[in-house]
């Protein structure tokens, strides 16, 4: 009895502090599919407007296509609001407002109001000869009536006798309404090149500093080589220098090369891993020297024992190497910052950094865009769960 | 017959190259390369006589026009002569061989820009549009007296005070009650690990959210009845030490908590890796020890004391150590969470103040002189550390 109830108080201990440490992935989350209104409630909103499954399926309907919406040329759109007959019509209209997400072709929209079949029915018709993605709307809805709208407004507010109802969009089709603020964010920066770069820059410092520490370590494990004391000496020694202290002169060295704001720039400086090379020696040197007297006395050199007997052997280690050296690229944002100056060169985390600047206050794109920058790192620890931890855990190996 | 004198020949060939590679980043002057090359070919000349092997030496040369030829000699001169060399001539040969690449890197990207940055801070504010003027130590002594720099220092110290500590007593707890084998453990074990692998920006982006003045989730939190009282002007360490009668000056006493919300991030980013480091260390102590113990009749506290505590020792030193050279490169989070260095400074860390000395004021050398000095720092502080805490550490047989 008492031992059970011990466990259920580490139970409850356990979650609540993971419930702690993932609230704000949740946060996130949330707030990325979050209408701007809605994010900048005072009192937090737990399951937004768009992450509730009967306003989908009233999206489905809006603009062309049932999963992405839009408006194409000469069609139209037709909103239904139940009321009663009578009293002040409502008003409708397609907003000229000035912004980041807004497609200015959408102004071309022709408007109607009329009234049938027991409903205020919008038409919204496209008459621009253009097929546009986002169309806003804003509608005037008086207060006498009640307010039924086929979709939630993304803001509501007061203006006199009305409510003022606005839409971002207005023809999103299901997809495009959940993933609005994804939308949005993917297209207000070159997302896909910023990708590319941390990718390119990470997947080659994993390959070849795994390739140049693996020669290192193996010849610092298994090979006699005069001088051999001096260079181990010599890398333990830069063991003790914090990454700081390289910025200046490694800048200073690139702008000398004339590499600043290349690829060169990001990934060469960090070739050279000392982690690396650690751990790998530490593989090499559990390995049997059994092994390779054998092999070379089938005639193997140090390259084929090196490639065909110790690294098939350690990866584990390569593993581990891998992880940390990708983690520390793709999540690196003071090195590319310095050294990289156009948006061709710019990786994801400046990328995001950008974004955070300069979107203020639509939080909902921002947290999409923080989502979506950390999603493939996020994905790759549930591919490899086992690997990432025990990845981790190798590091602290002495 | 004659040993081959390969090491030499290699070794010139490594130094020549790293002369034309001084040579190309303009550090050296025309001469010495020069002096390198003739010495190189003369060796070169020299080893005609022993076949083609030292010919291709030959190629180095090429070094002055084109910078990689001594690394395709190399290259070419082992693919066609590693095997015929004497056994100990090829393990050496190898050897070098093998390290030779890394070797290269380490020395170009991390010794040299060491002992550069030290050479920097020598000079005048560095630009490239004039000539630096030499200034000695100046650059330390104008540091020494600078208020902003001891701001920095101290933030960085109140920094390790309150993440290290923290971290570890709470990634232990953690650890230890995941360590009991329970329903759900890896569920538990991802929640508490995603933090880690968070991009720090994306996730310090969500932190600012939640901080936000007038919509933030904290507030909201703090404004419900109950817990309003942590939300005053004062300062939470005010509030808490004033009933004791200390007043708090300085960092964490003014109306700002941002340095405070900058180390409640960062204890909730790294405590995955402090978690899962910390589960390898207890996974590594053998059961029979707790076996041993249950069969005297030990309580779970003295369990964790007696057996816990020594055999983690080498894992929560590590995870010390870690922390403190962290602390001196924290600046990803106080860069997205308070771009400017907070109100008044007040998150200011030394990572971020050589950022902000370095790249927005473009001042190299005294940005040098604070690198310089943060790394005596660190060193001084690790050796420190090893006398002091290392004793205590139980490593095992």
């Amino acid at each position: 009895m008492r031992r059970s109830l011990g466990v259920l108080l580490v139970h409850a201990f356990l979650l609540f502090g993971g419930v702690l440490m993932a609230f704000p992935f949740y946060w996130m989350l949330a707030t990325s599919f979050k209408s701007p209104q809605e994010a900048l409630q005072a009192e937090p909103i737990w399951w937004p407007e768009r992450m509730k499954p009967q306003n989908w399926f009233q999206a489905a309907r809006l603009g062309d296509s049932p999963l992405w919406g839009g408006l194409g040329p000469g069609r139209s759109l037709e909103l239904r609001f139940p009321a009663p007959e009578g009293g002040e019509p409502p008003r409708a209209l397609v907003p000229r407002t000035p912004g980041a997400f807004v497609d200015p072709r959408a102004e071309g929209t022709k408007v109607e109001v009329v009234y049938g079949e027991g409903a205020w029915r919008i038409r919204l018709l496209n008459t621009t000869g253009e097929a546009f993605r986002v169309l806003p709307l804003v509608v005037l809805w008086p207060k006498d009536l009640p307010l039924s709208p086929p979709l939630p407004p993304d803001a509501l507010r007061s203006q006199g006798a009305f409510w003022r109802l606005e839409w971002v969009n207005i023809a999103p089709g299901a997809l495009g309404y959940v993933f609005h603020n994804y939308l949005e964010a993917w297209r207000a920066a070159p997302w896909g090149r910023y990708f590319f770069n941390s990718f390119f820059t990470a997947l080659t410092q994993v390959a070849v500093g795994l390739f140049l520490a693996a020669l290192a370590a193996f010849a610092l494990a298994r090979l006699p080589f005069p001088g051999k004391e001096g260079v181990f000496v010599l890398i333990l020694a830069t063991m003790m220098v914090p990454g700081e202290v390289l910025l200046i002169p490694n800048y200073v060295l690139l702008a000398r090369l004339g590499w600043l704001d290349t690829y060169y720039a990001l990934i060469v400086p960090w070739l050279a891993s000392v982690f690396g090379v650690f751990l790998l020696r530490q593989f090499f040197l559990s390995l049997p020297q059994d092994l390779f007297d054998a092999a070379r006395i089938d005639g193997a050199g140090p390259l084929t024992q090196l490639f065909r007997i110790a690294l098939p052997l350690a990866v584990p280690g390569m593993i581990s190497y891998g992880i940390f050296t990708f983690l520390g690229a793709y999540n690196a944002l003071l090195w590319p910052l310095i050294v990289t100056q156009s948006p061709e060169m710019r990786t994801v985390q400046l990328g995001l950094q950008a974004f955070v600047q300069e979107a203020g206050s639509d939080y909902g794109a921002l947290m999409a865009a923080s989502t979506f920058v950390i999603l493939p790192v996020i994905l790759g620890y549930f591919l490899a769960q086992r690997q990432f931890t025990e990845g981790i855990a190798r590091s602290g190996l002495k | 017959m004659r040993p081959y004198p390969f090491p030499l020949a290699l070794g010139l060939g490594v130094l020549l190259a790293l002369a034309a590679y001084a040579r190309a980043l303009g550090f050296f002057p025309p001469g010495g390369v020069y002096l390198a090359l003739l010495l190189y070919g003369l060796l070169a000349l020299w080893g005609l006589r022993y076949g083609a092997v030292y010919g291709l030496l030959l190629l180095g040369l090429l070094a002055w026009v084109w910078p990689w030829a001594p690394v395709l000699a190399v290259l070419l001169l082992f693919l066609l002569e590693a095997r015929r060399l004497p056994e100990k001539a090829q393990g050496a040969f190898y050897g070098w061989l093998f390290v030779w690449p890394f070797l290269a890197l380490l020395l170009i990207w991390q010794v040299f820009p060491t002992l550069y940055a030290f050479y920097l801070s020598l000079f005048e504010k560095v630009n490239f549009l004039r000539r630096a003027e030499f200034a000695g130590l100046e650059n330390y002594a104008i540091l020494l007296r600078d208020p902003l720099f001891w701001r920095a220092l101290g933030n960085t110290f109140w920094y390790v005070l309150f993440t290290v500590p923290t971290g570890l007593l709470l990634a232990t707890g953690v650890a230890i009650l995941l360590n009991l084998r329970l329903a759900f453990q890896g569920l538990y074990r991802t929640l508490f690990f995603l933090p880690y692998i968070t991009a720090l920006t994306a996730a310090a982006a969500v932190w600012r959210w939640i901080y936000h003045p007038e919509f933030g989730f904290l507030n909201w939190l703090l404004g419900t009845p109950g817990l309003d009282w942590l939300n005053t002007p004062k300062g939470v360490f005010a509030l808490l030490l004033e009933p004791l009668g200390l007043k708090v000056q300085g960092f964490l006493a003014g109306p700002s908590l941002a340095f405070l919300a900058v180390m409640v991030m960062s204890v909730w980013h790294f405590l995955g890796y402090q978690v899962v480091i910390l589960l390898a260390g207890l996974q590594s102590i053998p059961k029979e020890y707790y076996e041993a113990a249950e069969l005297d009749g030990a309580s779970f506290w003295q369990k964790q004391r007696y057996i816990t505590w020594p055999l983690l020792s080498p894992t929560l030193f590590f995870l010390f150590t870690l922390g403190l050279i962290g602390a001196f490169q924290v600046f990803t989070q106080v860069y997205v969470l308070t771009p400017t260095g907070g109100v008044l400074q007040d998150t200011l860390t030394v990572a971020f103040y050589l950022y902000n000395k370095g790249f927005r004021d473009a001042d190299f050398s005294y940005a040098s002189a604070i690198a310089t000095l943060t790394f005596l720092i660190i060193l001084a502080l690790t050796l420190l550390q090893r006398r002091v805490l290392e004793r205590r550490v139980h490593y095992e047989a």
